[in-house]
C-alpha cells in the first residue's frame, strides 16, 4: 500500500467529514470562479466595442465611468489625424438601446458611409445608407438573423421606422449584433452633434504603433489610447472596479473558506489525537504526520475545486439567461478562470491547514496517547 | 494453537538488527507539577531477556516502559539502548521505528483502516517497497491466524483478535525490543492465554521483551520480574 492510497482511504473512512470539507471548498471555488467568468465575461462585452472596427489603436476620452459615456469632438478628431505617424482616423458613436426584453443593450453605430470600408465594415448584402439619409439602417449579419430582418425590410428602434438597405459583417461578434446608422443621423437622434464616442486609427506603414499611441497619450491629455482589452480600464472606469471588487470577494471567498478549511481540519486534528500520537509512537516523522493531515486537505482541495468549476457552469448557465444579464454576459472559462479555482482551493488548504499543522508537529507521542 | 501462530517462533534473524540490552542508569523522571515517577533507577536488561514489570498503580512502570520506548525523556540520568545512549540519538521516529515494538494495552488500531493497512502503516520510510510491505504485512497476520481476515476493520474483530494485530504490527519492523504495557489487560483468559504464547514464541527469536502487567500469573511466565514501588525498583528480578 501506498502513502496516498493509506491517505485516501482514511478520507473514505470518513466520509461525511470528508464532503463537508470538500463542499466548503467547492462552495468557495463556485463563487470565485464564477465571479471571475461574469467579470472577465462583462470585460469582454465591454472590451468588445474597441476591436469592432479593424484599427491598430483606439483612443477614448480618458477616465470616463464607461467608455460608452467617452465623447471625442471634431477638433480633437482633427488633432488626432494630425499626430505623426496616423495614417487615417475614423470616428465612430456608439450608443445602445433596449429593443426589447430578449434584447436589452443593441448596439447602435453611428459611421459616415465614407467609412465604412476603412473601420472594415463589408457589405454582404443590399448597399451602404446615404450619408445625410434620417431613416435607413445597415443591420449587422448576427442582428438581422436575431430579427429575421433582411434587405428592404423595416427596423423599429429608436421611436422611428428605419429601411434596412444593407446587411454587413465587421468579423466581430459584438459589431455584427448591431445596426450601423449614418452619424449625423445618430448624433442628431441623441443630441451629440460634431461627437463621437471613438476615434479608430491606422498607423502608417512602419511606425510602430507603441510609438503612436505614447505620441496621442502625450499631445491630446484629455484622451488616451487602447491597444489591448487589459488596457480598457484607462478609459473604462467601471471596469477597474468591477475588478477591484472581483479581487476583493476573491480574498473574503478564500478567507471564509480558509476558516471553515481550518475549523474542520482543527476539528479533525482534535479527533484524530490519538491516532496521530500512535503513528507518532510506531516510528512515524513529525513531516510525516503532518504531510498525512496536509495531503488528505489537498486532496478534498482538489475535489473541492473540480466539484466547484462543474457548480460554477451551472449558476453561470443561469446567470446567462437572467433578463438583466442576457446578451450582456458571455460565459468565457478561460484558463484563467480554472488557475484561480486551483489556486483559491489550494490557497484555502494552505491557509486554513496552517495552525492545525503546526498544531499537529508539536504533537509528542506520549502526550498525544494520552489525549481524551 | 495454529500452525500459523506456532510459525511465529521459528528463528529469524531481523536485517540490521542491533543489540538491544536495556540500561538504565540512575534515571529520574518528574513530571510537571512534581510528580516524581522514576527514582535514581537502574537497570539493566540483557538482549534477549523476557521481564516484567509489575506493582500497583502510579509506582512507575509505565513511565519505564515510556523512556525505554524514547516516547518520553528522563530528567536526569541515562537510558541506553544497545549501549545508545538514547538522548543522543537525533533521529527518535527512525529508532522507534526500526528497534522497538511497542503494544499496548488497548491495543491501539487505527479505526478506518483495515487490519493490513494498519500493519503496513508502521512499514512507511523503511527500505520496504510497496509490495514488500503487503508481503510482510500478510505474512505476519497469517502467524497470528489472521489469515484470511486482512481487510476487515479492528471494529469487526474481538478483542483478542485486535491484540494479535497490534503483535503483528509491533513485529512489522523485526525489532529487537519489544514492550507491552499491559498487553492482556482488557483481554478474556483464553484470549489472554493466545497472547502469551505468541510472546514466548517472540522470545524464543531472541527479542528482548519488557512486558508491564499487574497479573503476577503472567509476571511469573518471565525470565525476570522487576518489582517496583514509588518510583524504585524495590525487589530485583531474580
Amino acid at each position: 500500500m501506498s502513502f496516498l492510497a493509506y491517505m485516501l482511504r482514511g478520507l473514505w473512512s470518513k466520509k461525511v467529514r470528508a464532503a463537508g470539507l470538500t463542499m466548503a471548498v467547492a462552495f468557495a471555488v463556485m463563487t470565485v470562479v464564477s465571479l471571475q467568468v461574469t467579470s472577465s465575461g462583462l470585460e469582454q462585452s465591454a472590451a468588445a466595442v474597441i476591436s469592432i472596427g479593424k484599427a491598430d489603436l483606439t483612443v477614448a476620452q480618458k477616465g470616463v465611468s464607461d467608455i460608452l459615456s467617452s465623447s471625442i469632438d471634431e477638433t480633437e478628431l482633427a488633432r488626432i489625424r494630425a499626430v505623426p505617424g496616423v495614417s487615417s482616423a475614423v470616428g465612430v458613436l456608439v450608443e445602445t438601446e433596449k429593443v426589447s426584453a430578449s434584447v436589452p443593450l443593441f448596439i447602435e453605430i453611428g459611421i459616415a458611409p465614407q467609412d465604412l470600408a476603412p473601420f472594415g465594415v463589408t457589405v454582404v448584402a443590399g448597399r451602404p445608407y446615404a450619408a445625410d439619409a434620417t431613416n435607413q439602417v445597415m443591420m449587422g449579419w448576427r442582428a438581422a438573423s436575431t430579427f429575421g430582418l433582411h434587405v428592404g425590410d423595416r427596423f423599429h428602434t429608436n421611436g422611428t421606422v428605419y429601411d434596412v438597405t444593407g446587411i454587413y459583417s465587421t468579423g466581430n461578434a459584438f459589431g455584427d449584433a448591431g445596426a450601423m446608422f449614418p452619424l449625423v443621423a445618430l448624433q442628431a437622434y441623441n443630441r451629440v452633434p460634431g461627437m463621437v464616442t471613438l476615434a479608430f486609427l491606422k498607423v502608417a506603414p512602419g511606425v510602430p504603433v507603441t510609438t503612436v499611441a505614447r505620441r496621442i497619450d502625450f499631445r491630446l491629455p484629455e484622451l488616451t489610447s487602447i491597444r489591448t482589452a487589459s488596457q480598457f480600464g484607462r478609459a473604462d472606469r467601471n471596469l477597474v472596479f468591477l475588478q477591484a471588487a472581483v479581487n476583493g470577494s476573491t480574498i473574503l471567498a478564500v478567507l471564509i473558506g480558509a476558516v471553515i478549511v481550518g475549523n474542520t481540519m482543527l476539528l479533525s486534528l482534535f479527533e484524530r489525537t490519538r491516532e496521530l500520537g500512535l503513528l507518532r509512537a510506531v516510528g512515524w516523522t513529525r513531516r510525516r504526520t503532518v504531510g498525512l493531515l496536509l495531503g488528505e486537505s489537498l486532496v478534498l482541495a482538489l475535489i473541492g475545486a473540480a466539484v466547484g468549476v462543474c457548480l460554477s457552469f451551472g449558476v453561470l448557465a443561469i446567470l446567462e439567461r437572467l433578463p438583466t444579464l442576457s446578451g450582456v454576459l458571455h460565459a468565457d472559462f478561460t484558463s484563467a478562470a480554472f488557475a484561480r479555482a486551483l489556486l483559491t482551493a489550494v490557497a484555502m488548504t494552505i491557509i486554513g491547514g496552517l495552525y492545525p499543522a503546526i498544531r499537529a508537529a508539536r504533537l509528542t507521542p506520549l502526550e498525544a496517547l494520552s489525549y481524551e | 494453537m495454529s500452525e500459523a501462530i506456532r510459525a511465529l517462533g521459528e528463528p529469524a534473524a531481523a536485517e540490521g538488527s542491533q543489540p538491544c540490552e536495556v540500561d538504565f542508569d540512575a534515571v529520574v523522571k518528574v513530571y510537571p507539577g512534581g510528580v516524581r515517577a522514576l527514582d535514581r533507577v537502574d537497570l539493566r536488561i540483557a538482549e534477549g531477556e523476557y521481564v516484567t514489570v509489575t506493582g500497583p498503580s502510579g509506582c512507575g512502570k509505565s513511565t519505564m516502559l515510556h523512556l525505554a520506548a524514547a516516547l518520553d525523556v528522563p530528567t536526569s540520568g541515562t537510558v541506553r539502548i544497545g549501549g545508545r545512549d538514547l538522548s543522543a540519538i537525533p533521529d527518535l521516529s527512525s529508532f522507534r521505528r526500526n528497534q522497538v515494538g511497542l503494544i499496548f494495552q488497548l491495543h491501539n488500531l487505527i479505526p478506518g483502516q483495515p487490519i493490513i493497512a494498519n500493519v503496513e502503516a508502521v512499514m512507511f520510510g523503511t527500505h520496504r517497497s510497496g509490495h514488500e510491505r503487503r508481503n510482510r504485512a500478510m505474512e505476519l497476520l497469517a502467524r497470528v491466524d489472521l489469515a484470511g481476515r486482512e481487510h476487515r476493520l479492528p471494529t469487526q474483530l474481538s478483542g483478542g483478535e485486535r491484540q494479535r494485530v497490534a503483535i503483528a504490527r509491533a513485529l512489522a519492523n523485526e525489532p529487537r525490543l519489544l514492550l507491552a504495557d499491559e498487553p492482556t489487560g482488557s483481554l478474556d483468559p483464553a484470549a489472554a492465554d493466545l497472547v502469551l504464547q505468541l510472546f514466548e514464541r517472540v522470545r524464543r527469536r531472541g527479542v528482548t521483551i519488557v512486558m508491564v502487567t499487574h497479573d503476577p500469573g503472567i509476571a511469573r511466565l518471565a525470565d525476570r520480574t522487576i518489582y517496583m514501588r514509588e518510583g524504585r525498583i524495590v525487589e530485583p528480578g531474580l
